[in-house]
């Protein structure tokens, strides 16, 4: 395989161009960004309001690879690769409620919520359930690194990134104040969007306020494109903020209640910041979102989006309100990102140059693509 | 088909779990052998594991005293 040339990626953004068509077509980049990017360090999977109560289980297929997502007995949320070890049979195969231990299908060997391998029948023979050579403690469930922040369930595929407190640290203390308890909103705060274009694609749109009064034209109303700031943290996260954040009321006035603490920046600000790789977060005074970029393929993406609020009990018919709100902002989104896609197959494409002024954020998630790819390919040419 | 074979095959197509762990509780009270009265136990056992029955300690205790269980 040839390497894609990323050093014109790298340089000054007076001077760079932007990721090479390949990031966002060729089947072997795809591959080679599922291990250098989203599986080398913390990605987002889920929600943990996916697994409410003690003993659900929900199924996900993430990067192709079988996992699932469970709320085990002890109240901790954990993600396991969803295969028994005995023969690499699906134990999961639809969300449901665990009553007791996973049985897989196939031959019975048992699991608790917790991972660990209880039962193996019949494995020294009819009616004898241990077997010379059968550790039970060794084959429990292969669990994967998690961690939960924003109501998020993040993970570490590859096992080797820092924990996500460390790799997220500044990021950490950016919202230190929204680090609360978060309510996610239910079924009427929660959609999905399927989007015909690379998942990185949704990332460069999110992170730039540029395209705002072009996209989003109802926005001008209030909130104009100086009334933006860039967000930039080499090496970790972008974004962009505003200064004019107004809240959502109903037909009476009332606004959804503010979440507890906060200082008077957040009076008027919000901020909409992706956290590399594949999640995108916006907070408020009053609410916050995610959403998650689950890659199918090349050009081919749905984007999870789920909306948080402060308090439990929140009024259904204003969170329906906002929850269409925002979907009507993120598929103002759609034509943009499929355009750019579509634009990615012109053999004449370069990458494309950014505004030294107004592109800063997006040149900085490439720059950190670029980075990653470079150590990845870097790793692979030393195990060779 | 005895009446309990009849139970046991109506219970698995009905994925009434409740009524296997009984059916193989029965069929190992039962059983003309040791081996045959493991093997039902065993099933019993996974059953009673499956949904958290409260017979899930004694059945398992009673494969261990057979030699054919560990102990958690």
């Amino acid at each position: 395989m040839t390497n894609t040339d990323l050093s014109a990626v790298r340089q000054p953004i007076n001077a760079a161009h932007g990721l090479p068509n390949a990031h966002y077509i060729d089947p072997t980049v795809f591959d080679e960004e599922r291990a250098a990017l989203l599986m080398s360090g913390w990605s987002g999977l889920a929600v943990s309001a996916d697994v409410p109560e003690p003993g659900d289980a929900v199924p996900i297929t993430f990067l192709g690879m079988p996992l699932v997502l469970i709320h085990d007995r002890a109240g901790t949320v954990r993600v396991f690769h969803n295969i028994c070890r005995h023969r690499g049979m699906i134990l999961v195969d639809a969300p449901r409620k665990i009553e007791g231990a996973i049985r897989c299908p196939y031959h019975s060997w048992c699991y608790s919520t917790e991972g660990r391998l209880v039962s193996t029948p019949h494995v020294g023979g009819p009616g004898q359930n241990t077997a010379e050579g059968i550790d039970r403690d060794l084959l429990g469930l292969i669990e994967v690194s998690s961690h939960i922040w924003l109501g998020v369930v993040w993970i570490n595929l590859s096992g080797t990134a820092p924990s996500f407190e460390e790799a997220n640290a500044d990021l950490l203390a950016r919202w230190a104040e929204f680090d609360k308890p978060l309510y996610h909103g239910g079924a009427d705060s929660q959609f999905q969007l399927k989007v015909n274009c690379n998942w990185k694609l949704a990332v460069e749109n999110y992170c730039e306020s540029y395209h705002l009064p072009w996209v989003h034209p109802g926005l001008n109303s209030y909130s104009r494109l100086e009334d933006h700031y860039h967000i930039e943290q080499p090496g970790q996260f972008s974004g962009q903020g505003t200064l004019v954040y107004r809240q959502l009321r109903d037909e009476q006035g009332q606004t959804f209640p503010d979440f507890d603490g906060l200082s008077g920046k957040w009076d008027t600000a919000s901020e909409y910041i992706t956290a590399y790789p594949n999640v995108l977060l916006g907070v408020h005074r009053d609410h916050a979102f995610a959403i998650i970029l689950i890659p199918q393929g090349p050009g081919e993406t749905v984007e999870h989006v789920h909306l948080f609020y402060a308090q439990p009990d929140t009024d259904a018919a204003l969170r329906a309100k906002n929850t269409a709100q925002w979907k009507e902002v993120f598929e103002e989104d759609i034509f943009v990102v499929e355009g750019m896609q579509r634009g990615r197959h012109a053999p004449s494409f370069d990458g494309g140059r950014f505004s030294p002024a107004m592109d800063g954020p997006t040149h900085m998630f490439h720059d950190w693509v670029a980075e990653h790819m470079a150590l990845h390919r870097a790793h692979a040419q030393a195990a060779e | 088909m005895n009446d309990l074979g009849a139970q046991l095959l109506a219970a698995h197509a009905a994925s009434d779990v409740p009524a296997l762990v009984a059916l193989y509780r029965a069929a190992a009270d039962t059983a003309d052998t040791d081996t045959a009265r493991g093997f039902y136990l065993t099933h019993a056992h996974v059953f009673a594991l499956e949904i958290n029955h409260p017979d899930t300690a004694d059945l398992r205790a009673a494969l261990i005293a057979m030699g054919r269980e560990q102990a958690l």
